[in-house]
């Protein structure tokens, strides 16, 4: 790429010089890196905050505290709390909306409900962004491609005019092409690798999600029926 | 995307600001690396081709010679030419004082007169002739004498001037004797001096030197004895710091003896009132034992029990599981901080005691 040529081979020579659809291609491919790793860093903190939160709402819940308390204590922070507890104050809300002496199946039926909902906004705003990443990873491999071949293709058609070819004539056409297929592949790894870390992470959150709202269920079931 | 966004109006996802900021950071950062890899491989093998080039168009080797062997000739006359100029002014001084004297001395023409003019022609003739003779040999005499006086003269103030010069040299000799005896009784008195100068500050030195190795013994003296201070201090600190350590170690074994304590108590309570629960099935061969995964919640309550190993008698197994869900309040200590270690319970029950 770099070694036969005398011609100045710079990078930004290279992508000046290349054709419209080529630089269409590569600008395409910047920013859908650039977004993927702005989506990268903020599902990070994201998911970081959830995991943190998750943690100090679970050790707090099971030292055995009043539940009253700490439906109060919880709803006074509404707005910094975390995700698991979000699904206890929906459902012991709902729980204790019931005036007593009603029907323990509804009141716990009801209860389930409240919390599944509250679980698929949380998991849904967990989960956002992600399937972006995973297109960035799975498409820009393709769409780099796309741009060397037409990238080569070019380089080619003009060696017809050329009698006697050499590989300095194609060169720098193929080195232009090949920086696409490079941007492409600089897009799609880190895509790829935060896709899957952060795909495991929400499905570890998301079984500590619904454990913590079976037995939040149970227990409000038992306290409802003595 | 937009669509998720607007669904959590209700939160705005923190830190999004900040997450650009690294990604456009991160693209830089590689931008920068691949420019730089990008030049660093290619000066290299710009170099070899320049170096191939200036060979080949100059097919004679011996032209690019020449020029390498003309260029040092020019540079060693300069050397050469410098030294030449010097040596004649030194010449044209010598020359000129020989030749000024020599100018001076020439002596004056001899006397002209001695015309032997023997004419003899008349006696008369030679008798003015001899009487002009005389007069002449007269007027001679009178002029070398006049001549001889002027010669003594002129030696006797030669002579003058020269006793006068011996005595004036005479006299510089002695002002010189005198002038440089008085600069060896100055230089002398001089050396006197510096050398009590020096003597003295030598002494002051020396009370110098005496007073700083003085001081220098005080303050390590000091020194030594703010160390020896240091070290009992940090001796006795150590120590206060060790009992403290220690009793503090004490206390936490202490307490954590107390708390292993209360947790073996509870779970010896736990297991007996689980075993008082069994109804124990007849006649099983040896002492087959059954393990448990309880699971509580705090006041007792059973959420869960998992069979975790098996007796190999079945019998046994729903015996002890039945046990575990009866005796449902289970026992736990009334400190919720220890609850963490009854939350997963582990239950080995034993057929035989």
């Amino acid at each position: 790429m770099n070694t036969t040529v005398t011609e100045d081979l710079s990078l930004f020579y290279l992508i000046s010089s290349a054709s419209l659809f080529v630089q269409l291609v590569m600008l395409l491919l910047l920013l859908a890196s650039l977004l993927s790793w702005w989506y990268i860093f903020r599902k990070l903190f994201v998911l970081r905050d959830a995991i943190r939160q998750s943690d100090e709402f679970e050790d707090y819940f099971w030292r055995g505290v009043d539940l009253n308390t700490l439906y109060q204590r919880a709803t006074t922070a509404r707005y910094t709390a975390g995700s698991m507890e979000r699904i206890f104050i929906s459902g012991f809300g709902e729980f204790s909306k019931h005036p007593p002496g009603t029907d323990v199946d509804m009141i716990m039926e009801s209860t389930r409900r409240a919390m599944q909902a509250t679980y698929q906004r949380e998991m849904d705003r967990l989960e956002t962004h992600l399937s972006f990443l995973a297109t960035v990873g799975s498409v820009s491999p393709y769409v780099g491609l796309l741009g060397t071949v037409w990238g080569i293709m070019n380089s080619f058609r003009s060696l017809s005019n050329i009698s006697q070819a050499t590989i300095a004539h194609v060169a720098p056409g193929i080195a232009e092409a090949l920086i696409a297929t490079a941007m492409g592949l600089f897009a799609a790894i880190p895509a790829v690798i935060a896709y899957n870390r952060y795909v495991s992470d929400t499905e570890k959150l998301a079984t500590r999600f619904e454990s913590f709202m079976e037995e939040l269920s149970n227990i409000l079931q038992r306290r409802a029926s003595h | 995307m937009k669509a998720g966004k607007s669904r959590n109006t209700s939160e705005k996802e923190p830190g999004s600001l900040p997450a650009a900021a690294l990604a456009v950071l991160v693209h830089l950062v590689f931008i920068g690396l691949l420019i730089f890899g990008f030049h660093w491989k290619e000066k290299p093998p710009e170099g070899m081709m320049v170096e191939l080039w200036q060979d080949l168009p100059t097919q004679p080797i011996a032209q690019p010679q020449p020029p390498v062997k003309s260029t040092p000739p020019p540079a060693p006359p300069p050397p050469k030419q410098p030294p030449k100029p010097a040596p004649e002014p030194k010449v044209e001084p010598k020359t000129e004082p020989q030749t000024a004297p020599k100018p001076e001395p020439v002596k004056p023409q001899p006397a002209p007169p001695k015309r032997p003019d023997i004419e003899i022609k008349e006696k008369e003739a030679k008798v003015k002739a001899e009487a002009e003779r005389v007069q002449r040999e007269r007027e001679e005499q009178k002029k070398r004498e006049i001549e001889e006086q002027k010669k003594r003269e002129q030696e006797a103030q030669r002579k003058r001037q020269a006793e006068e010069q011996k005595k004036r040299e005479q006299e510089e000799q002695k002002k010189h004797e005198q002038n440089e005896q008085k600069r060896r009784e100055e230089e002398a008195l001089k050396k006197r001096q510096e050398e009590e100068q020096k003597q003295r500050e030598r002494e002051e030195q020396k009370k110098r030197e005496q007073e700083a190795q003085k001081k220098r013994e005080q303050e390590e003296q000091k020194r030594r004895e703010q160390e020896a201070r240091r070290k009992r201090e940090q001796e006795e600190k150590a120590r206060q710091e060790a009992q403290q350590a220690a009793a503090a170690a004490a206390a936490a074994a202490a307490a954590r003896a107390q708390v292993a304590s209360e947790i073996g108590k509870y779970q010896a309570m736990i297991k007996a009132k689980i075993r008082s629960r069994i109804v124990m099935p007849p006649d099983l061969p040896g002492n087959p034992a059954v393990e448990f995964d309880v699971t509580l919640l705090p006041g007792g309550d059973i959420l869960g029990v998992r069979l975790r190993k098996s007796s190999g008698y079945p019998t046994f197994d729903s015996a002890v599981e039945r046990a575990i869900h009866l005796s449902k309040p289970l026992p736990l200590p009334p400190d919720p901080a220890l609850f963490s270690e009854f939350r997963n319970l582990n239950v080995i029950v034993h057929y035989l005691e």
